[in-house]
C-alpha cells in the first residue's frame, strides 16, 4: 500500500506554488530543423519489437512544426504536424502504426518534448535540493519539467498510477536548444524511444 | 514469387507481353517522362537486357541515397556500399552518417542497426517478399517478370528508364512508382527513384560500379 502510494505520487512531497517570475517555457526549443537517429524498442505481450530510422524536426515558415519519422531507406513511417497554435494533425502514417492509442502516445511524447500545447495558467513551481520542478496540468495527469542548475534534464508525465513517461535529456546546453540526445521511457506501455542528433547529412 | 522458368512458356509470355504492352500504351498517354521516348523495339530491348544481365554474376557499387521531402524542400543524404550476387543475395551497407546494414539471402533478411540485429524470414510475409524481389529485379534487370508492377520502358540517347507502377494494393501503399535508370551502353543501373504516394521520393545513385568481382560469401551471411 505504501509502495503504491509512493509510486502514485512521485512528487507528492514537493510544495508547488504559483510563481509568475519564472516558467518552464523558457526551455521551449527554437530551431529551424534538426535530424535525429531514432531507435524504438519495446515489448507487446511477450513479443519484442525494434524499429530504427531518422526523426526529422522542422519549423516551417508559417510557424507550424513537422516531425517526420522514416526508415534508413527513406520510407516514411509517420509525418505529424502542429500548426502555429499547437493544434495537432497526422499528415501521413503507415497502416501498421495507425492505431489511435499509439498515435495519441506519440503526439503526447513529442508535444511535451517540444513544450507544445501546455496550459500556462496551470503552471506551478517547486524547488528541492537545487532542482526546479515546473508542473503543468494535462487533460489527464501532469507533466513535470525538472531543471538542475538551470538546465532542463528530465520531463516526467504522470497519471493516477504514477509515472507514465519519463524523457531524459542530454546535452540541452542552451535553454532554447534541442538536446543532443533524449531517451523516452514509457513505464506502463513498456517501450523506449532513443534519439541522437545527426549533424552532417542535411543538404538544402 | 514468380519463378523465371514458370514464366517462360510461350503462351504465358504472349499473354504477359500483351498485357504489358497494353499497360505501357495506357501509361504512356498519361505519364511519359520528360526527356524520354517509349522504347521503340521492346522485344529487342528485353533480349539485350537479358543477355547483358546473364553475364553479370556480381555487382559491387558505392551509393548515395537522397531522400527528398518535397513539401519541406529538404534533403536527407546517406552513403554506403551495395553488393549483389546471383541469384538472390543483396547487401546494402549504410556507412554515413549512420551505420545500417541490410542483407538479403534467399528467403532470409537481416537488418542490423547501431544497436541490434534482427532477422526476418521473408517467406512468411508477402510484402517483404515483394520488397526483397523488387530490389533484386531492379539490379538484375528482371523487372518485366515482376507481377507486382506494371512496367513501362523509355529511352533517350544516354539511358533507358524502366518506370514501375504498383499493380497490387500492398505495393501501392508503399510506392507511387519506382523509376530504374540504366546506362544505355552496358545496362548498368545507375539510379533508382522510389516515389511515395505523398510525393516524397528517394534517389539512390550508384557510382563506381564493378561487375563480376569476387564477393566473399560472408558478406551475405545471415548471422
Amino acid at each position: 500500500m505504501l509502495l503504491f502510494a509512493a509510486c502514485a505520487s512521485p512528487y507528492k512531497h514537493l510544495h508547488f506554488h504559483e510563481d509568475k517570475s519564472q516558467t518552464a517555457l523558457q526551455y521551449k526549443p527554437v530551431y529551424e530543423k534538426q535530424v535525429y537517429r531514432c531507435v524504438v524498442d519495446g515489448k507487446i505481450l511477450f513479443k519484442k519489437f525494434h524499429l530504427s530510422g531518422i526523426l526529422f524536426f522542422k519549423t516551417m515558415e508559417d510557424k507550424s512544426t513537422r516531425v517526420i519519422f522514416q526508415n534508413e531507406m527513406g520510407f516514411t513511417y509517420f509525418d505529424f504536424k502542429w500548426n502555429g497554435q499547437d493544434s495537432f494533425k497526422v499528415i501521413q502514417i503507415i497502416d501498421q502504426m495507425n492505431k489511435p492509442a499509439l498515435v495519441k502516445t506519440l503526439e503526447k511524447d513529442l508535444s511535451i518534448f517540444l513544450l507544445k500545447d501546455l496550459n500556462k495558467p496551470t503552471e506551478k513551481i517547486a524547488v528541492n535540493d537545487g532542482d526546479t520542478f515546473y508542473r503543468f496540468t494535462l487533460s489527464k495527469g501532469y507533466v513535470y519539467y525538472i531543471a538542475h542548475s538551470g538546465k532542463l534534464e528530465t520531463i516526467d508525465n504522470t497519471g493516477k498510477g504514477g509515472k507514465v513517461t519519463t524523457i531524459t535529456l542530454t546535452g540541452k546546453d542552451t535553454p532554447k536548444g534541442l538536446p543532443d540526445s533524449a531517451l523516452f521511457t514509457h513505464h506502463k506501455a513498456h517501450f523506449t524511444i532513443q534519439i541522437k542528433k545527426i549533424q552532417s547529412h542535411v543538404d538544402e | 514469387m514468380c519463378e523465371l522458368t514458370s514464366c517462360s512458356t510461350f503462351s504465358l509470355m504472349n499473354k504477359f507481353f500483351l498485357t504489358l504492352l497494353l499497360s505501357i500504351s495506357s501509361f504512356v498517354l498519361y505519364a511519359q517522362p520528360k526527356g524520354y521516348q517509349p522504347v521503340n523495339n521492346l522485344s529487342a530491348f528485353q533480349q539485350s537486357l537479358t543477355k547483358s544481365n546473364a553475364a553479370v554474376q556480381t555487382i559491387m557499387s558505392d551509393f548515395v541515397q537522397t531522400k527528398n521531402l518535397s513539401l519541406l524542400a529538404d534533403k536527407i543524404k546517406s552513403k554506403g556500399k551495395f553488393y549483389f550476387k546471383k541469384e538472390n543475395k543483396v547487401r546494402i551497407e549504410y556507412t554515413t552518417p549512420y551505420t545500417y546494414l541490410l542483407v538479403m539471402n534467399g528467403g532470409q533478411l537481416m537488418v542490423k542497426d547501431e544497436e541490434k540485429t534482427s532477422k526476418i524470414n521473408t517467406r512468411s510475409s508477402k510484402t517483404m517478399q515483394s520488397v526483397n524481389r523488387i530490389i533484386i529485379d531492379c539490379m538484375q534487370g528482371t523487372v518485366f517478370h515482376n507481377t507486382d508492377f506494371k512496367v513501362a520502358a523509355y529511352e533517350n540517347s544516354q539511358s533507358y528508364l524502366l518506370s514501375l507502377e504498383p499493380a497490387t494494393d500492398a505495393m501501392r501503399k508503399m510506392f507511387k512508382k519506382i523509376d530504374v535508370y540504366m546506362n544505355k551502353k552496358d545496362f548498368d543501373v545507375h539510379k533508382l527513384t522510389m516515389t511515395e504516394q505523398g510525393g516524397d521520393f528517394t534517389d539512390m545513385d550508384f557510382i563506381n560500379t564493378q561487375h563480376n568481382v569476387a564477393l566473399n560469401e560472408n558478406l551475405f551471411k545471415i548471422k
